[in-house]
């Protein structure tokens, strides 16, 4: 058989990807790449666990994380701090890789059809959101007689709550260019102000 | 609990976007056979893994993501023999009766959903990074053991 390398003998292959990820990344790299897609608030020792560090090691590098935006932080039941990506800090780096793929134009057509698949939703469920949906069938589960309208399952619920995220980061991706075309029409404005006076 | 099986062994929240692009950038710089897309770039619900071969004597795979960003996850792999298995992590109420956790393995060559036959899966840690390096290196140890066997033993004898 051709093609790339044969795998180095493992004993237990959370063990053996654990040390590759290790080798190849410093403690920063880890917490950071672990806290990215930490969307619950989150403990310290829980996250250094999963990016393989010290607790001490992983709290430093959280802390600075923070101060960059890149981590929001809460209190805990307890008194601990909790941590969690920054929504902000998400949707400015999901905006930034729509925007390196897609034309604006693009962006417009495609947020439209989410649109309206959002519209579809609402209309054929007769609710706002997703959320009320789960609600409603579990009042559909607890009084099976009297309910006969179309009952949704989860992939429909997930689907519709998956269409509603990525149509937030379409959004903000269109805004940003948007934002960014006046900003700069705006500077070039100035300019040419301060030139002509 | 009456509640039908696949209600209840949904995967928990919506797709995260950012997880599949991390998942697909694992593959496409660690594995030289796959070529990872997401299936549709603004709004997707999968990332797609095309391999230029399969396992055994299948020709082609592809190997479909789903990862929600509540941690749970899909690795269905499927060729162009027919044969179909999954790694996977969300709740399944204890239906799985041998499978104590939420990570589980549906076998070949059918990747079955029988309760009795979904087994307790060799992949046990949670950030994505490390579920895909895993997907990545057993699906490469039966590449070369020309077995399907490896896929969920875990371990990768000399």
């Amino acid at each position: 058989m051709t093609g790339p390398a044969e795998p180095e003998p493992f004993e237990d292959i959370n063990q053996a990807v654990r040390e590759d990820w290790v080798a190849g990344t410093t403690p920063y790299e880890r917490v950071r790449e672990v806290v990215s897609r930490t969307y619950a608030p989150t403990g310290a020792d829980t996250l250094a666990d999963h990016a393989h560090t010290s607790p001490k090691t992983a709290r430093k590098h959280l802390n600075t994380l923070a101060d960059d935006g890149f981590v929001t932080t809460e209190t805990g039941a307890n008194g601990a701090t909790l941590y969690r990506r920054s929504a902000e800090s998400l949707v400015v780096e999901q905006a930034a890789d729509i925007l390196s793929e897609v034309s604006t134009e693009k962006l417009r057509d495609r947020i439209a059809e989410m649109r309206d698949q959002i519209g579809e939703f609402q209309q054929e469920y007769g609710v706002e959101s997703p959320e009320e949906l789960a609600v409603d069938q579990t009042n559909a589960l607890l009084d099976e007689s009297t309910r006969t309208g179309e009952k949704p399952d989860d992939e429909t619920i997930r689907e519709w709550k998956t269409t509603r995220r990525n149509l937030a980061f379409a959004n903000a991706a269109l805004s940003i260019a948007n934002a960014e075309k006046f900003v700069e029409a705006g500077s070039q404005t100035d300019n040419e102000t301060v030139s002509s006076s | 609990m009456t509640g039908g099986q696949t209600e209840s062994h949904s995967l928990r929240g919506p797709i995260d976007r950012p997880a599949l692009l991390a998942t697909r950038d694992l593959f496409n710089d660690n594995e030289p056979l796959a070529t990872a897309t997401l299936d549709d770039f603004l709004n997707p619900r999968a990332l797609k893994v095309e391999y230029d071969d399969g396992l055994q004597s299948a020709e082609r795979s592809r190997i479909d993501v789903q990862w929600t960003t509540r941690n749970d996850y899909k690795y269905h792999y499927t060729d162009s023999g027919g044969v179909n298995l999954r790694w996977g992590r969300h709740p399944h109420n204890g239906d799985y009766i041998q499978v104590p956790g939420p990570e589980h393995y549906h076998p070949p060559p059918d990747a079955s959903s029988d309760p009795s036959t979904v087994e307790e899966s060799c992949i046990k840690q949670q950030p994505e990074t490390l579920v895909t390096r895993a997907v990545i290196k057993l699906w490469r140890a039966a590449y070369h053991a020309d077995s399907l066997a490896p896929l969920n033993l875990g371990r990768n004898p000399p």
